[in-house]
């Protein structure tokens, strides 16, 4: 039986499984996407949009279900189940990079030093009971002195000198110091280095300031261990010998900056420069003066009045 | 020695404009020779670029003065003009007044001006103006204030004081220790 036909036809009826394209097309089943590099055919675009679209996202969702029926499978209660494989297309991140650490003082110091970073040991050798032991923690090598039964004391020690008390006193102000000097760090690193530089400058000022705010003015004030010899603002002059022309050039900005106070205030008072007031009033009234025109003004208003009225 | 601080110029400046007006451009920006101002010990010299620098070798406790002094400030930071600014003040002054002969003496032992001594005066001057002094043939004798405007002056009587001494050339002989 010949089925050949039939498939044929079968074929006709439906699109190839397999797409086949001029760029193979770019899987990534990691995040379900396929990529067409394809570039657009301009005919089949404009001729029918709709089914053109249609056409190129149907064989690129025939490719990814196509590479998803290829990945392994391993049964499970709800069916097979198929682990999707690592994403290969790189995306951009969220969010910004994380800023770097600021180091810490020691490292700072290390790294001016050209210090090495050695990484110790967490366990350390002890010959005595010849084993590895803790450096530190429980029944740590740290805690040895405090722990042997027998301590040798000096003999001029106190009579209450108690050498379990000493050594534990010692290993913990080690822990203090170390607590002390990462909350420092951590506080140094929280402030950049000029937000410091400022706050510090702010803080000497508000000093400066205190210190002269007694009743003597800080002369009868205990004075500190370490404390400074209050400065004042040293008064700054012009060097002497300047460029001649620079000078000129300020002292004829300084006088063009009183020119125009001046202009201001007389313009605050109602003068003006372009009317001489004296010469005007002198000659409007012939010589007489402005008391003379005032009276002659109003004279010749009042006539008017009562000639009004009459 | 050393240049006015901003402060310092702007006083001086004002007091010398009161004087001079706006011709105190031709002081600061000369054609001849760049000038300058110099403080020494409270006085304001005023002094070509090249005798300053000259002076510059001199050290401060030793320099007692160079150039043309025009003043000095006061202990409150005032500026007080000196007759010996007169020459500059003079050349550009903006308003003049003019005494008689009879009126040159009494003003140059340090008398206000009254009116019976007033031989011409610019017209418009307005009161408080500073004003500089000349004898009739036009020799500068000192710098003052006047006490009215020209037009009030007509009314007033003789003996009325016209103009407010402020400095003469007398003074170069009555405080010849002090004045530069």
């Amino acid at each position: 039986m010949d089925v050949s036909n039939i498939l044929a036809s079968h074929a006709a009826k439906y699109p190839s499984t397999v797409v086949e394209k001029d760029t193979p097309l770019v899987l990534d089943p990691g995040y379900l996407t396929v990529t067409d590099l394809n570039p657009i055919d301009e005919d089949s675009y404009k001729a029918n949009l709709e089914e053109y679209l249609q056409s190129t996202a149907r064989d690129g969702i025939q490719a990814l279900l196509a590479s998803l029926f290829a990945l392994p499978t391993h049964p499970s209660p709800d069916g097979p189940l198929a682990q999707l494989p690592p994403p290969i297309t790189a995306l951009p991140r969220a969010k910004p990079l994380p800023k770097p650490k600021q180091p810490t003082k020691w490292e700072r110091f290390a790294a001016a030093k050209g210090i090495q970073k050695k990484v110790r040991e967490k366990k350390v050798w002890d010959e005595e009971r010849q084993e590895w032991v803790n450096r530190w923690g429980r029944d740590g090598k740290n805690k040895e002195k405090e722990e042997q039964w027998i301590t040798e004391v000096k003999a001029n020690a106190d009579v209450d000198f108690d050498p379990v008390k000493a050594a534990r006193d010692e290993r913990k102000s080690r822990v203090a110091k170390n607590e002390r000097q990462r909350l420092q760090n951590a506080a140094r690193s929280q402030t950049a280095h000029a937000d410091r530089e400022e706050r510090k400058k702010d803080i000497e000022k508000t000093l400066a300031a205190t210190r002269v705010s007694t009743a003597s003015m800080g002369k009868f004030d205990k004075k500190l261990e370490g404390e400074k010899k209050l400065r004042g603002v040293k008064r700054k002059f012009e060097p002497t010998e300047i460029s001649i022309t620079k000078e000129k050039e300020a002292s004829l900005a300084i006088l063009s900056k009183l020119d125009g106070e001046t202009r201001r205030s007389k313009r605050e008072k109602g003068e003006d420069d372009t009317l001489n007031v004296r010469k005007a009033i002198r000659t409007a009234s012939r010589g007489r003066g402005g008391v003379a025109l005032g009276r002659e003004s109003s004279g010749r208003g009042r006539g008017g009045k009562r000639g009004g009225k009459r | 020695m050393r240049p006015l601080t901003e402060d310092e110029s702007k006083s001086v400046f004002t007091k010398l404009a009161n004087y001079i007006g706006k011709n105190l451009i031709h002081l600061i920006d000369r054609k001849d020779e760049p000038y300058c101002f110099r403080l020494q010990k409270d006085r304001v010299y005023y002094v070509s670029e090249s005798s300053m620098r000259l002076s510059i070798s001199v050290a401060r406790p030793n320099l007692v003065s160079l150039g043309t002094c025009f003043g000095k400030f006061s202990k409150s930071g005032k500026f007080k003009l000196h007759i010996t600014a007169l020459e500059f003040i003079a050349q550009y002054a903006k308003y003049k007044i003019w005494i008689k002969p009879n009126g040159e003496m009494p003003f140059l032992y340090g008398n206000h001006v009254v009116k019976a001594h007033l031989g011409r005066i610019t017209e418009d001057t307005p009161e408080h103006q500073g004003v500089i002094v000349f004898s009739m043939n036009d020799v500068p004798l000192g710098f003052g204030v006047t006490a009215r405007s020209t037009v009030d002056t007509r009314k007033l009587d003789p003996t009325a004081i016209i103009v407010f001494h402020q400095a003469d050339v007398g003074e170069y002989l009555r405080d010849e220790e002090t004045l530069f």
